[in-house]
């Protein structure tokens, strides 16, 4: 069975998304022992020749749920262009008999923001998964699902409106969340990544100590300056420390 | 009684509090593996499970209630076995916390 990951990196005028997904395509190749495909609008760049396997894919609008169409493997694990690997946690992902999965909860790794909200969407607070991590196997049911989210996206004002969304703006990880309960008959029994998705949030500064450790500095309910060290893989939510750190790396 | 060291007191605990259940967290990522198709958390409860298992092969339910054939002996020797490694990096981390505390 072929197994790759995917990237989705669209640059803008504050951050270097492909950067980051270079970067991070090298973390996925030393950890987890895979190829990644990187998929932009931007042109070809030259600098990726130096990955293992790693491919191009020159895409006008493109979006996350193209990941199904795209993939050229039979297991594909589609990551955020600022989620940092620096473990080899989500190898575990591809060994399992399963079709599709995704994280049911995140958490603040300062323990500083309760994310309570942000686990669900809209007035009716719906469970929201993330799409921040999609492992999916070529399968019809993973294909419904982004289809599905094709669907949703398409006519967004509709589900919008019908699952009370307080934000107009579109969000992958509300999309799938809506594509999963369409496609598992409204029963919210999705099968998920059996562990919370651990995220840090822009407030907070990241450095880098050495290639799979992070510092993380934050101020605490007291008032008081705190640091702790990261070593295993994470959502960097902020994404100037991380494209800081990223440019410092090549 | 000093209500300054009272508040003081209270905060330091809430946040020592936070950064148990953020190593919990954490842990409960890396207690999680994959065997035969099916996933897993290494712990007391799968062991006792699998203690229960008298024959070379059992069937148990792995994390999605999927049925999953596995051989008893080995897999518990993979369960203890990354349990306690888990566990003790675990440990590590806690006693580390507890001195910065």
């Amino acid at each position: 069975m072929t197994t790759g990951a995917l990237i989705f990196a669209r640059n803008n005028e504050e951050i270097d998304y492909v950067a980051m997904a270079q970067w991070s395509a090298k973390n996925i190749e030393r950890h987890l022992g895979i190829p990644t495909h990187i998929i932009t609008d931007d042109a070809v760049n030259n600098n990726t020749r130096h990955f293992t396997d790693v491919g191009n894919v020159t895409w006008h609008n493109h979006n996350r749920m193209d990941a199904y169409r795209l993939s050229p493997w039979d297991r594909t694990l589609v990551l955020d262009a600022d989620y940092v690997v620096a473990s080899d946690q989500l190898k575990v992902l591809l060994e399992i008999d399963q079709d599709f999965l995704a994280h049911r909860w995140a958490y603040d790794v300062t323990g500083c923001n309760n994310f309570e909200g942000l686990n669900y969407f809209g007035d009716h607070r719906m469970p929201m998964w993330w799409a921040t991590v999609m492992m999916f196997r070529k399968s019809k049911h993973a294909e419904l699902i982004f289809d599905s989210m094709q669907m949703i996206r398409d006519n967004w004002t509709h589900y919008r409106n019908l699952y009370k969304s307080t934000t107009a703006t579109y969000r992958n990880d509300h999309a799938l969340s809506i594509a999963l309960g369409i496609v598992n008959g409204h029963t919210l029994d999705h099968n998920s990544v059996p562990w919370a998705l651990a995220s840090l949030t822009p407030e907070h500064r990241l450095t880098q100590l050495d290639q799979d450790s992070y510092r993380v500095d934050f101020i605490n309910t007291e008032n008081r300056a705190r640091w702790i060290e990261l070593r295993q893989d994470f959502h960097a939510m902020g994404k100037q420390h991380l494209g800081e750190i990223v440019a410092s790396n090549s | 009684m000093n209500t300054d060291e009272l508040v003081a007191h209270g905060r330091s605990r809430f946040e020592h509090a936070v950064a148990r259940r953020t190593l919990k967290e954490k842990y409960q990522a890396k207690l999680t593996f994959a065997y035969a198709s099916g996933m897993w958390l290494a712990g007391p409860e799968l062991l006792s499970t699998l203690s229960a298992c008298t024959s070379p092969d059992s069937v148990i339910l792995d994390l999605y209630d999927t049925p999953v054939k596995v051989q008893t002996r080995e897999f518990r020797d993979q369960v203890r076995s990354h349990w306690q490694e888990q566990m003790n990096a675990w440990l590590v981390e806690y006693e580390e916390l507890n001195k910065n505390r």
